[in-house]
């Protein structure tokens, strides 16, 4: 629909509603990042990663840790994830600058490096002579807390409250599943955090509908 | 009431698109001329034209950085854009509204 550069074309009040309201959906389609789509990926991502872990360690007296074929499917899904949530973001915030965009960054960022932070801790707590088990449950718990923290801290600049009570929720699963033990954590974790993922998931499309 | 009391410069399709579009971003966000003229379907000149328009009424910003085959236009909704389509959007329903007061908008 493209008039001519400087003719302003005539229309009705309820054609201007009409466009009005078609822009706003087009714009939403095109620009809103699609968070359930996000949270949908993350969660079968979640239940898949964590349940190889916790299938390679079921049964294992003492704790051994995880096979490297486990820790392989992990670190497949978790790259298959972010490859997607690469995708789904950059296609919506194409062009897009300002402040979001920053604050996209600055989350991410503050992720990437709470993520190595988690990962020299693991070191220091193994080098100091922490048994497998109390290694194990660090592992699985505390990329979960990390995880936790950045969902709710993000909830801020949306500002959404269920975004927010999604980062306590995974709060509460990294601090409360390392009660598990080291080898339930890994069941603990995929089925109550990537569950949670999935459920915001579908509440999110249920919302969009309404 | 008549559509006479729409806002002029808003009250032209392309327009209204445009800056319908420009809402949709958060306060503080900006898209680029190229990521708009994709979205509007239009073609620079066009597009040039009616941005130019929305700019003069003081609606929109237009900050254009780099030179060259580099420069790049950032276009953003101002305070004073959002205010003039709440208005002309809330004029828009009263005019519906007196046209027909019964149905559901």
């Amino acid at each position: 629909m493209e008039d001519e550069p400087g003719r302003d074309e005539q229309m009705d009040a309820q054609r201007a509603s009409d466009i009005l309201q078609d822009a706003r959906n087009r714009a939403a389609r095109a620009l809103v990042i699609r968070r359930p789509v996000l949270f949908a990926v993350w969660g079968v991502a979640w239940l898949a990663g964590d349940g190889a872990i916790w299938l390679s360690v079921r049964g294992q007296r003492p704790y051994a840790g995880p096979t490297p074929e486990a820790l392989m499917t992990l670190l497949f899904v978790l790259a298959a994830a972010t490859i997607v949530s690469v995708i789904l973001v950059g296609r919506a915030a194409s062009g897009i600058g300002g402040l979001s965009a920053l604050r996209r960054r600055v989350l991410l960022l503050a992720y990437l490096a709470g993520f190595v932070a988690i990962l020299v801790l693991e070191a220091a707590i193994d080098h100091a002579g922490a048994s497998r088990g109390v290694v194990g449950v660090y592992g699985a718990a505390a990329p979960v807390l990390l995880a936790g923290v950045v969902v709710a801290a993000s909830a801020a600049a949306l500002p959404d409250w269920s975004v927010f009570g999604l980062g306590c929720w995974f709060l509460v699963v990294g601090a409360g599943s390392g009660f598990a033990g080291p080898v339930a954590v890994w069941a603990v974790s995929a089925l109550a955090g990537g569950a949670a993922l999935l459920l915001a998931a579908a509440l999110g499309r249920r919302l969009r509908r309404l | 009431m008549s559509e006479d009391q729409l806002d002029p410069v808003i009250h032209a399709p392309v327009r209204l698109r445009i800056t319908v579009t420009l809402s949709t971003l958060p306060a503080g966000d900006t898209v680029s001329f190229t990521r708009l003229q994709d979205l509007m379907a239009l073609t620079p000149g066009n597009l040039i034209t009616h941005l130019r328009k929305l700019e003069v009424a003081g609606y929109i910003r237009m900050d254009k950085t780099g030179s060259g085959v580099n420069a790049v236009t950032a276009v953003s909704l101002t305070d004073n854009g959002r205010a003039a389509l709440e208005n002309y959007t809330t004029t828009l329903r009263k005019l519906l509204d007196a046209v027909s007061p019964d149905q559901p908008k």
